[in-house]
C-alpha cells in the first residue's frame, strides 16, 4: 500500500513540486494550503507523515503542530517541519513542540526532502 | 556649574567640563567622587548630594550600581565598555588613572550617550535578517522549480535548454549561499552567536565536516590528511552547530582555492589548556600587503577574484567571530603562490 504524505503548505507552486516530487518517489500526497485545513484533512486522511510549512495563513504550523501533538488520534504520526524561519529559537521550539526533523527549504532540495521522508517512513 | 568640593582659579577649566556633552566623572585616590558634571548628574538622576561618597556607596542607588558592578571598587580601567542604566539609555563608558609625575592621583570616568546608535544599529540588522528571510521564499521557489524542471521531470529538455538550466540553478544557489553567510552575519553583530554551548567532542565536530567534503575533495583531485593524535581529545564546551560553520568555511577555502593535484593537511591536538586545529593548504595564498585585511567584512584577495569568481568575502569574518566567541585565538601564516595554513586554539576552560 502506497504510504500518505499530507503537506501543508500555502504557497501553491511549492505544493505543486512538492508533490510532483513525492508521487514520483511512490507516495499518495494529500495538499492543505493552511492550518486550519490541515487538522481537518489529518483527521479525514490519517497520514503516514506530515510536512508542515511554518508561517501559514491564519494558525500558523507551531499551533498546528502542538495541536496535532495534543491528539491522541494524531501525536504519533511525524511531522517534519519545512520552513524558510531558520533561527535557532523557531528551530528548537519546533523539535520542542515534537517535530521530528526541522529543514529549512532553501538548503534543502527536493530530492533531498524526499530522502528524509522515506528515511522516516522505513 | 561644575559641583566640586575645592573651587580653585581654574573657573575657566570647569567652565570647559561644564560644557562637556559626555558625562564626567573624577576619582579620588581613596575610590571618593571628587567631580562630576552636569550631563552625568543628569545621566543618572543624581539630586542628592553624591560628592565625597566612596564608589562602594553606589551599591545603594538603583541609578548608580549598575556603574559600581562595572568598574568595581578598585575603579579598574575599562574602554568604551556598554552600560545600559535603564531602559532607553544605554552608555559607552571609559575610566582611566589620572597620572601625575608616575602617581596615582585617582580616576577619570567618561560617559558617553549611545542609545541612538544601539536603536540605529538593531533597526539595521533586523531589517537585514527579515529582508534575507523575505528573500529566501521565492529564492527556495526558484531552486526547486529549476531542480524540478533540470531533472526533466516535467518533459524532456534540449542540450541546450538543459544548459541554461543549469546554469540558473548554480546562480541561485550562490544567492542562497550569500543570504545565508549575511544572516549569519548578522546574528554575530547582534551577540547572538553562541546559542547552545554543550560539552562536546571536537574531534568529532572536525570529522563530520570533514566527511562532508570527501567527494569535493576527490573531484579537485586533492590529496587530503587528517592528523589527530593517538589519544582521545578532552572535551570542550562549544557551540557545536557554530563550529562546524567555522571548521566548514575554512575547509572550504582550503579546497576552493588550492589548484588540482594539491594537498590539505588538517591537524588537531591538545595541550593541557587547549586544543590546537590547524588546516593547511597548498593553494594560491595570499598576497602579503593584503594580509592584514584577511578577516574583514567582504574581503576578497585579488588573485582569489581573479581565479574564481564565487565567495562573498564573509567566511573568514564568520569564522573569527566564532572563535573569538568560544574565547580562541585565530591566525594564519601564508604565501602567494604557495599556500596558507589556518591556525585556531581554543580553551578548555
Amino acid at each position: 500500500m502506497k504510504k500518505k504524505i499530507l503537506v501543508i503548505e500555502d504557497e501553491k507552486t511549492l505544493r505543486f513540486l512538492l508533490n510532483q516530487t513525492l508521487a514520483e518517489e511512490g507516495f499518495e500526497v494529500e495538499e492543505a494550503i493552511d492550518g486550519e485545513e490541515g487538522i481537518q484533512k489529518l483527521k479525514e486522511s490519517k497520514p503516514d507523515l506530515i510536512l508542515l510549512d511554518l508561517l501559514l495563513p491564519g494558525i500558523d504550523g507551531f499551533e498546528v503542530l502542538s495541536r496535532i501533538k495534543r491528539d491522541s488520534d494524531s501525536e504519533s504520526i511525524p511531522v517534519i517541519i519545512l520552513s524558510n524561519l531558520g533561527q535557532e529559537e523557531e528551530v528548537e521550539r519546533g523539535l520542542k513542540l515534537g517535530a521530528i526533523d526541522y529543514l529549512i527549504k532553501a538548503h534543502f532540495t527536493l530530492d533531498e526532502i524526499a530522502l528524509r521522508v522515506k528515511k522516516f517512513l522505513e | 556649574m561644575v559641583n566640586q568640593k575645592d573651587v580653585g582659579e581654574e573657573k575657566d577649566f570647569l567652565a570647559i567640563i561644564d560644557s562637556l556633552t559626555d558625562g564626567l566623572m573624577v576619582f579620588d585616590k581613596e575610590g571618593k567622587l571628587s567631580l562630576i558634571n552636569p550631563v552625568a548628574q543628569r545621566i543618572f538622576e543624581i539630586e542628592t548630594e553624591v560628592l565625597g561618597k566612596s564608589i562602594v556607596e553606589f551599591f545603594n542607588s538603583p541609578n548608580l550600581k549598575n556603574l559600581f558592578y562595572l568598574l568595581g571598587k578598585e575603579i579598574k580601567e575599562v574602554f568604551r565598555k556598554e552600560l545600559a542604566v535603564r531602559k532607553n539609555l544605554i552608555l559607552e563608558v571609559t575610566s582611566l588613572q589620572i597620572l601625575k609625575e608616575g602617581k596615582k592621583l585617582g580616576s577619570l570616568v567618561i560617559l558617553h550617550d549611545i542609545t541612538r546608535e544601539k536603536a540605529i544599529e538593531r533597526m539595521k540588522t533586523e531589517f537585514v535578517s527579515l529582508s534575507a528571510h523575505q528573500l529566501r521564499t521565492p529564492l527556495s521557489e526558484t531552486k526547486w522549480a529549476l531542480e524540478t524542471l533540470s531533472k526533466e521531470k516535467l518533459g524532456k529538455l534540449t542540450a541546450g535548454q538543459k544548459e541554461i538550466v543549469e546554469k540558473a540553478y548554480d546562480s541561485n544557489k550562490r544567492m542562497l549561499a550569500l543570504i545565508n553567510d549575511l544572516l549569519d552575519v548578522v546574528e554575530i553583530e547582534e551577540g547572538r552567536r553562541l546559542y547552545k554551548l554543550t560539552l562536546s567532542d571536537f574531534g568529532e565536530v572536525v570529522q563530520s565536516v570533514v566527511e562532508s567534503y570527501q567527494e569535493e575533495i576527490k573531484k579537485k583531485q586533492i590529496k587530503f590528511e587528517f592528523r589527530v593524535p593517538n589519544k582521545k581529545l578532552p572535551k570542550i564546551r562549544i557551540d557545536t552547530e557554530k563550529m562546524k560553520l567555522a571548521v566548514q568555511n575554512l575547509l572550504d577555502n582550503s579546497v576552493r582555492y588550492n589548484l588540482p593535484g594539491g594537498m590539505i593537511t588538517v591537524t588537531l591536538n591538545a595541550t593541557e589548556k587547549e586544543i590546537e586545529f590547524s588546516i593547511e593548504d597548498t593553494g594560491i595564498g595570499i598576497p602579503k600587503n593584503e594580509q592584514q585585511n584577511v578577516f574583514g567584512k567582504f574581503f576578497r584577495s585579488s588573485n582569489a577574484v581573479k581565479i574564481e569568481t564565487e565567495g562573498n568575502g564573509l567566511g573568514l569574518f564568520i569564522v573569527k567571530n566564532i572563535i573569538e566567541a568560544h574565547n580562541g585565538k585565530i591566525w594564519f601564516q601564508s604565501e602567494e603562490g604557495k599556500g596558507t595554513t589556518f591556525y585556531f586554539n581554543l580553551p578548555l576552560k
